[in-house]
């Protein structure tokens, strides 16, 4: 794909060049190696993109190192529940104990693991199904094209939270329902940056030259127009994952989104609520962790928009 | 200006019709049958049963609202399509079905005891999020990169990330508890009625919290947005120009700008309100508000269908219908989208 497009890349760079007028001391430069460049100097970016990785980093080996440190995020031992029951923050619960005794601090960082994949899966989803559509109104235009968009009109013209909570309340709760809910219902907005990006870069004259060397319109699709529109569906789905997230905790706190014992931050926040004048650390550390969580996806995404110079609507 | 307003009124019919089809789907595609859900565990003797069904058109009835019978002495079901038809029919009624508990009380009954409650919510929540939001912003921009600007802007990133029902939390963990001598205590605590003659203070009250906590994210928004425009009509050549006559930046910024950079900002408000009624869900089930998104979320948790499906189609159509008249009423006031929108037609 990257290879195919090179030629492409080069017209860009060469404007960018232009246009920034820097260096032309850099050795090697694409549209990628520009970007991080410019990424590079914008330190909330940078931050935000190292509190991800360590998220991810953590959530993916806490078995290794939290199970057995704070013990499970899930299981309740009933002898000794009484007494761990509630504790408040010390050197041996960082964050205290939940009413069940399990370690707050632990189910925070399980909790990552929801709230990441949950990010990142419906992310996937709502990107996968909005690039289609997207694609599918924009090369063919006519018919396609008024369905498909009238479609997303209707889809967008609903409240997106209620939606997905209408939604979830027919499938009814899980996490594998949280991901098709939130995935399904994310696709028009994404089929519209999509199909718009496919109508600009469609006029430009390599397009017509792939095609008159015979290039199906699949391939110009792959190897052609994706490439060139793959910035501003980076930028968009990098913000969307901070909503996603943030979705999920919300059905997680009504009840309708994963299924405890399952330690999500939204069922955490619900759980901590009723000890809120006694035990505030139980809902004040998931907060914070989902706070913290979306911020930086959201930080990232802006950092990404200006380092890869797309333009969006709403920002 | 009338074929703008024309255009877009067509515009929503398709639209209004998607979304009751999505709705309407919805409801029918739910696991379980009805009337297991209002009959429970017990057993409904046939007679009961027929007539529960006949109640909930789930059954084709004469004009009498008895059952029909087929040759066999069976009932007949209700096609889907009509059904769909009855239901769209009953919507322009403000019929929105009945609900599985309560008695079979009419849904519409039920959320018009609630919306009251839920609109003064919104309306109080619209007013905290114009001052603040619109102050807030107008500041950040003629003050840029001041202490003020960079508060504004983190203040604002973080309100958007972080979920409306813990920032309700973290404010009654703040006002009720860590202040609970300055503020007498107890009004952090959820309520389940505003005011009324055993309540402890006035009214108003109550709806600071709930109030605040709705407007959150969109006062951030709104304080951004604000920021933007008014950033951009102050690069604009006749702001310029004003400064050129000799004019202070106080008089250009009071008289020309602000005026200009509202626009989007009273659009962005304005279509606000409609997603705050579709928000609230979150806020009033923190503070337990009796309103619209409460019932909501007690209607889910209880399985009560009509009233889930009944409030939800509710808030999209109020959604939809303020969003027309924003559109229509930003077309007024700004030329160019109706001379833009009729030129590429």
């Amino acid at each position: 794909m990257k290879e195919a497009s090179g030629n492409n890349f080069e017209v860009a760079e060469a404007t960018e060049e232009a246009r920034t007028g820097s260096s032309s001391t850099r050795p090697s430069r694409t549209l990628w190696g520009d970007a991080w460049q410019r990424l590079k100097r914008n330190k909330l970016a940078i931050i935000s993109a190292v509190w991800i990785i360590l998220m991810i980093i953590v959530a993916l080996t806490a078995d290794l190192w939290a199970k057995p440190l704070l013990g499970s995020p899930t299981e309740i031992d009933s002898a000794t529940m009484a007494q761990n029951s509630r504790l408040p923050p010390s050197p041996e619960h960082p964050f205290g104990t939940d009413t069940l005794g399990r370690d707050v601090l632990c189910r925070v960082i399980y909790g990552a693991r929801i709230s990441l994949s949950v990010g990142v899966l419906a992310t996937a989803i709502s990107t996968v199904l909005g690039l289609i559509a997207g694609a599918l109104a924009a090369y063919n235009g006519g018919w396609w094209d008024t369905i498909i968009m009238r479609t997303a009109d209707v889809f967008l013209a609903f409240p997106y939270t209620l939606f997905v909570i209408a939604m979830l309340a027919v499938i009814g709760p899980g996490i594998q329902n949280v991901f098709i809910a939130i995935g399904i219902l994310g696709w028009p907005s994404i089929a519209r940056v999509f199909r718009s990006a496919i109508l600009s870069v469609k006029e430009n004259d390599y397009v017509d030259a792939a095609r008159a060397m015979g290039a199906s319109n699949f391939r110009i699709i792959t190897r052609h127009i994706f490439p060139n529109s793959v910035a501003s569906i980076v930028v968009y789905a990098t913000m969307n994952i901070g909503g996603a997230i943030l979705t999920e905790s919300a059905l997680s706190f009504l009840g309708m989104g994963v299924v405890p014992p399952d330690p999500s931050w939204g069922i955490m926040i619900q759980d901590g609520q009723t000890y809120l004048a006694t035990e505030p650390w139980l809902m004040i550390m998931p907060g914070i962790a989902i706070l913290t969580t979306v911020l930086a996806f959201t930080l990232l995404g802006d950092g990404l928009r200006d380092a890869l110079d797309v333009k969006m609507k709403d920002a | 200006m009338i074929k703008y307003i024309i255009k877009r009124v067509l515009q929503f019919i398709p639209v209004f019709l998607g979304v009751t089809l999505i709705l309407f789907v919805l409801q029918n595609v739910v696991p379980g049958d009805p009337i297991k859900l209002i009959a429970g565990e017990k057993k409904l003797d046939p007679q009961t049963e027929i007539n529960l069904r006949a109640t909930y058109h789930l059954i084709e009835t004469d004009e009498n609202g008895q059952a029909i019978l087929d040759e066999n002495g069976n009932t007949i079901e209700t096609p889907l399509w009509k059904r769909y038809l009855q239901y769209i029919g009953g919507l322009f009624h403000g019929d929105l079905g009945r609900s599985y508990q309560q008695n079979g009380k009419p849904v519409a009954e039920i959320l018009g005891e609630k919306y009251p409650y839920t609109i003064r919510l919104a309306i109080v929540a619209i007013i905290i999020e114009s001052i603040i939001g619109i102050v807030a912003g107008m500041i950040s921009a003629i003050k840029r990169y001041s202490a003020w600007d960079v508060g504004v802007t983190l203040t604002t990133s973080a309100l958007v990330a972080m979920p409306a029902f813990w920032f309700g939390m973290l404010q009654q963990l703040f006002w009720g508890v860590f202040l609970k001598n300055v503020t007498g205590g107890s009004f952090y605590l959820p309520i389940s009625g505003a005011g009324g003659p055993q309540a402890e203070f006035v009214d108003a009250v109550y709806y600071i919290l709930p109030a605040l906590t709705l407007a959150a994210v969109s006062t951030a928004y709104t304080a951004r947005i604000m920021r933007s425009q008014l950033l951009e009509v102050l690069n604009q050549d006749y702001i310029r120009t004003a400064r050129a006559k000799g004019l202070s930046r106080k008089a250009v910024i009071i008289r020309h700008a602000i005026k200009n950079a509202l626009i989007p900002v009273i659009t962005y408000i304005g279509m606000d309100f409609g997603g705050m009624l579709a928000g609230a869900i979150l806020t009033e089930t923190v503070f337990n508000w009796p309103g619209v998104g409460f019932e909501t979320y007690r209607a889910i948790t209880q399985r009560d269908w009509p009233i889930v499906l009944g409030s939800v189609t509710v808030i999209v159509i109020v959604v939809m219908v303020i969003n027309l008249v924003v559109d229509i009423s930003y077309a007024f006031l700004d030329p160019r989208i109706r001379l833009g929108s009729s030129k590429s037609e």
